[in-house]
């Protein structure tokens, strides 16, 4: 439902700015799904006075005007010629915008002008355009144009729940919002006057379903003048975005949006046998409605009929056959009405879906149709004129019984953990229009008001003052705790799951060791691993150190399960090292270790058995670079001392070793009586977390185009590393060149030493097109050209 | 005419029905049917042909070339049914034979231990904190209400490192640098590593625990039963009922011990539980006020609970392992049961 600010301020003294009404409104339980400001366009034109008006020297039609905008007089240029000297004006200065034209500083014909002199239709407020728009004598010069026209408003789309029909027009929302900030709902006072001639004698009403229509009152005026509505009317109903047909028709769309209770007007005179009649349609009943489509009627919708047809399907829409028309004369009120289920089925089966029936079928009170029936008899007296007549026919059968509700203030606690004083209970209470009617101990009993059927149990009233007092207003007690290191736990976890993923057993030594062991890895004593922390009081002399790897008690591990028959290992073990330190305490880090022997896969009869080699293992620690983010990692040959000289390589990020990687050196493996080919892998996982994060994955865009690929083949000198081949190739495009992949290696036969044969598949994709085979080829040439002018590369 | 139609078309079916490939087929239909087929020179005779007659044989001509197509068809269908039968039977695998799977890896039973309560605790809000494996007196004894001529120093065979620098005996520690660094409302569990200077059949030098330290206004006992009763059933099973008894740690008052029906017998009595139908957990209970006043937390204002149990006891009784010391063996066949 859409609401003006500037209307809703009819009913509330709203003291508050627009942005801070949304908020209010949102925090009551109302919320704005959007808000339109209009008039934002003419807020910086501003009034002016034509205080002087000579002829352009140079041009016929165009007048230079002094203009006076209160603190200051400009020269313009104008060339209307209604233009003229003591006129109130509609001014635009240096810098405003009409429409899409920005106001500059222009010459014209050799006379510069400072502005520019509007007419209504640049304003967008008439469709003149003959001439400047004249403002009425009392215009006050220098104010801002949109507040002198008052057209500057709000509009707020709002989203009403289900449960809340007394918030469907504007006098349910400012009475909501007159108990959330205490201040006093303005409700249309109404006085009417009446003739003599009643009613009765012009009208009979039989209401033959007071299930389905629970209320029908009937008014009657007679003479109106059936025309356009007051410009005051027009905007209003222009401003939620409903379109004025004519004043009787806008006066009902008014009230209801007043007061969010449908209302309908008919043509007397077309009403046959004068009577109204509330009944059951017939099967197949035709029924002429306002869209200009006949509906076949069942027996289960409601209509309002004459005594010969049906004139208004109940509570959705009117008929044709009896709506108001410019020689209208005599007019019929009905406000009503309808019970909601029924309103729902006939809506929805007949896929009828307006204002009314919208309202009707939230079940709305049956009170409000004498106000709204009496404020559209004000209003069309207002602008229609005619004669009221006396009297209202008036069908209310079921009395409504009043609806009570207790509360305990306990209850109120106990749910809201507020502290509130059954006072303020009240106050709040009592501000949403409800009576407190008895007391006694924790028992407050309130009666509720016809509007707010949707109250009918405590925890409803519990609900109302929370959202009076504000859900925000409640404490909260958890306090987010800081002490975990989430980063380093969940990091620990992901790199002993990436371990799981690529095959290997988790292993869990003590944290005892033989210092013998670093020598037998040939640690050299300047080694921190050889800066151990040694125990005072050791279970021996092979558990006398704490140790500062882990890789002796994984080679031991391997050893077991080579003598216990497993062949294929792979291990791994992640925990902590110590140092010592000249700290009280000595250095503690998590190092993640493995060992790797044996065939890559487990023996199955579609595979041929292979060796695990060190690309195996390369792959492990290029996902786990992967998965932390390390950019720009950096291999080297390996410094350590045990594994296989040109087998092994140390890696490097932001200049810390953060990984080693080889094949271990068959002399060092005689130490721990080893005799097939062992690799290892050691991650220095504290030195990773101190400075990374885990991932952060962010969406990156995905080409909606298809890639393509080429291949190339080259000889190479093979001292050339891969990596920076690779490097070359994607500098040719980076936008264009995906991924660089390579699939293949060869020396030997054929190919002279020094030289290898290689292959990459070249993947390319445009974020902008499809690309063509012709462009793939000129890029690949490109490459080509590039390769053999670095690399002296000779293709294959 | 017609006798020379009639002979294109018997010749026409006797060839497409001898051939059995689709490049064949396609050759006679282009033979047949082609531009430079008989038929169609035959057509092409048609002009020749007197009036009255040209209708009739215009006819059976077009008739002809439907016929031939339909032989096509025919034998087109044909082989590719053929080819279709003949691959079911090439494709026919031994469905017993074993499916080809990734070689898997697997957590140490201490870790997946460790993971799942952690991961329990979590879920209840529990933070996880961690300190040091070497530790000083005063963290591991001193702090926890244990001063140096206290009887409690003797129950443990310590690690010494130096004078006063240990690895710890228990994770209890980890409390006191918890409570050192952040202030109340606390609540975590520490996993980690232990070590008493212990070796036999029950005892391993290095252990695991999880200790779990909630302060707060308001902490009381039976919070401390609920935490524990919750953590039971979710590790061992909602029908695995928990009791705890009093017991002695100086820096807890009141103090526990904490017993779970034994997964072996469920509570009747066998040789695992010693006939008693219990199994001792760990230990617990509620912050001493000392803990509290050596650290200058207002032990008027907030009460705290603790306890800590041992994670090698929990695996071995999870997973039914005889004997504690197979954990540290490493043994392949063993570690691949838990992956």
């Amino acid at each position: 439902m859409n609401i003006s600010y500037n209307w809703l301020k009819e009913y509330i003294n709203l003291d508050l700015s627009s942005e801070e009404l949304e908020q209010k409104l949102t925090f009551s339980g109302i919320e704005v799904e959007g808000t339109k400001i209009i008039g934002q366009e003419l807020e910086q034109i501003l009034i002016g006075k034509i205080i002087d008006k000579v002829q352009h020297p140079d041009a016929d039609k165009l007048s230079l005007c002094k203009v006076d905008i209160g603190d200051d007089v400009l020269d313009v240029v104008c060339g209307a010629p209604n233009c003229g000297k003591e006129q109130k004006i509609a001014f635009a200065p240096i810098g405003s915008k009409i429409g899409e034209m920005k106001i500059k500083k222009t010459k014209i014909r050799g006379q510069i002008s400072y502005g520019m002199i509007c007419s209504g239709k640049e304003l967008g407020i008439s469709n003149d355009h003959d001439g400047i728009l004249v403002l009425p004598d009392d215009a006050p010069v220098g104010k801002n144009f949109a507040d002198y026209l008052g057209k500057k408003d709000v509009v707020y789309e709002l989203e009403i729940t289900p449960n809340r029909p007394d918030l469907l027009g504007f006098i349910g929302i400012a009475r909501d919002l007159s108990s959330l900030l205490n201040l006093k709902l303005k409700t249309p006072e109404i006085t009417l006057k009446c003739v003599t001639e009643n009613i009765q004698d012009n009208l009979q009403l039989a209401n033959l379903n007071p299930i389905k229509c629970p209320r029908y009152t009937a008014r009657m005026i007679k003479n109106v003048t059936i025309k356009e509505s007051p410009q005051w009317l027009q905007d209003r109903l222009l401003s939620i975005g409903l379109r004025p047909i004519n004043n009787i028709v806008d006066v009902t769309n008014f009230v209801m949006m007043e007061y969010g209770h449908p209302l309908h007007a008919f043509d007397y005179d077309k009403l046959d046998g004068k009577k109204i009649i509330v009944r059951d349609a017939y099967e197949n009943e035709e029924f002429p409605a306002l869209d200009e489509i006949s509906y076949k009627l069942t027996k289960n919708d409601l209509v309002i009929a004459d005594a010969n047809k049906p004139i208004a399907l109940a509570g959705v829409m009117g008929g044709e056959n009896s709506h108001i028309t410019s020689e209208t004369k005599n007019i019929v009120i009905e406000a009503a009405n309808f019970l909601y289920s029924s309103i729902r089925k006939t809506s929805g089966n007949h896929k009828i879906f307006t204002d009314s029936s919208y309202r009707f079928e939230r079940n709305i009170s049956n009170k409000t149709a004498e106000d709204v029936s009496q404020r559209a008899i004000q209003l069309i007296l207002a602008t229609a004129g005619g004669e009221l007549l006396a009297g209202v026919l008036d069908s209310y059968p079921g009395k409504d019984t009043e609806i009570n509700v207790s509360l305990r203030p306990t209850r109120v606690k106990k749910i809201l953990t507020i502290d509130l004083t059954e006072n303020k209970i009240i106050e709040y209470l009592e501000s949403l229009g409800l009576k407190l009617i008895d007391k006694s101990a924790d028992n407050l009993n309130f009666e509720i008001p016809h509007y707010r059927n949707d109250l009918t149990r405590e925890i409803d009233l519990i609900e109302e003052i929370i959202r009076l007092h504000g859900y925000n207003n409640v404490e909260t007690f958890t306090v987010i705790s800081h002490i975990m290191d989430k980063t380093s736990f969940y990091g620990r976890r992901l790199v002993q799951d990436i371990m799981v993923k690529y095959g290997l057993f988790e292993i869990v030594n003590w944290s005892f060791a033989d210092p013998q062991d670093l020598n037998k890895l040939n640690i050299s004593d300047d080694d921190l691993r050889k800066n151990y922390v040694s125990l005072l009081n050791p279970l021996g002399s092979s558990f006398s150190i704490l140790r500062t790897t882990l890789l002796p008690g994984l080679l031991k591990n391997l050893k077991y399960n080579l003598n216990h028959g497993t062949k294929d290992l792979k291990l791994f073990e992640m925990n902590k090292v110590f140092f010592a330190s000249n700290d009280k305490l000595p250095t503690e880090e998590y190092v993640l270790s493995t060992v790797f022997t044996g065939n890559r896969d487990d023996t199955n009869w579609l595979d041929k058995p292979e060796q695990i080699d060190f690309y195996d293992i390369k792959g492990i620690i290029e996902d786990v670079i992967f998965e932390f983010d390390l950019k720009n990692c950096k291999f080297e040959k390996t410094t350590e001392s045990f594994y296989q000289s040109g087998t092994g390589a140390d890696i490097f990020w932001t200049g810390i070793k953060i990984a080693t990687l080889g094949k271990i050196d068959a002399k060092i493996l005689e130490k721990f009586d080893i005799k097939q080919t062992v690799f290892g892998l050691e991650i220095y996982f504290d030195k990773i977390i101190s400075k990374s994060g885990l991932k952060e994955i962010i969406y990156q865009p995905i080409s909606k185009y298809p890639a393509i690929t080429r291949d190339i083949s080259f000889l190479i000198k093979d001292n050339i590393e891969v990596n920076k081949i690779i490097h070359t190739i994607k500098e040719v495009n980076q936008k264009i060149i995906k991924k660089v992949v390579l699939f293949d290696e060869y020396k030997g036969k054929n190919i002279k030493e020094g030289i290898r044969s290689l292959s990459f598949n070249i993947i390319l994709n445009s974020p902008t097109k499809t690309l063509t085979d012709e462009y793939a080829n000129k890029l690949l040439n490109k490459i080509i050209k590039k390769m053999e002018s670095e690399y002296k590369i000779e293709m294959r | 005419m017609k006798n020379e139609i009639k002979k294109v078309i018997e010749s026409a079916e006797q060839t497409i029905k001898s051939v059995d490939s689709i490049h064949a087929l396609m050759q006679l239909k282009s033979k047949f049917i082609g531009k430079k087929s008989e038929l169609t020179s035959l057509m092409k005779q048609l002009g020749s042909v007197s009036k009255e007659e040209r209708p009739e044989i215009g006819k059976i001509l077009n008739s002809a070339k439907q016929k031939i197509q339909q032989f096509l068809q025919t034998q087109e269908q044909n082989i590719k049914n053929a080819a279709y039968n003949h691959s079911l039977q090439k494709d026919m695998i031994d469905i017993t034979m074993p499916g080809r799977k990734l070689t898997k890896g697997g957590l140490h039973p201490i870790t997946k231990i460790f993971r799942e309560i952690e991961d329990n605790f979590i879920s209840m809000g529990f933070d996880i904190a961690e300190a040091f494996d070497v530790e000083d007196e005063y963290h591991n004894f001193d702090a926890l209400n244990t001063p140096a001529d206290h009887p409690a120093r003797d129950l443990s065979d310590t690690f010494y490192v130096k004078d006063d620098i240990l690895l710890r005996t228990h994770t209890s520690p980890v409390q006191i640098r918890v409570m050192e660094k952040y202030k109340p409302p606390i609540k975590i569990i520490a996993p980690g590593r232990c070590y008493r200077n212990d070796n036999d059949a029950s005892h391993s030098p290095a252990f695991h625990q999880v200790e779990a330290l909630v302060v707060g206004e308001g902490i009381n006992f039976a919070d401390l039963r609920d935490v524990l009763n919750i953590f039971v059933k979710k590790m061992f099973g909602d029908d695995i009922s928990s009791r705890i008894r009093p017991h002695f740690f100086p820096f807890t008052e009141p103090s526990a011990e904490i017993d779970i029906a034994c997964v072996n017998c469920g509570g009747k009595g066998c040789n695992i539980c010693k006939n008693s139908g219990w199994l001792e957990l760990g230990g617990a209970g509620m912050v001493d006020p000392n803990v509290f006043d050596a650290l200058g937390i207002d032990s008027e204002k907030y009460t705290g609970y603790a306890f800590g149990m041992g994670i090698d006891r929990v695996a071995v009784l999870k997973y039914n392992i005889p004997d504690m010391r197979m954990l540290f063996e490493n043994d392949i066949r063993f570690l691949k049961q838990f992956s």
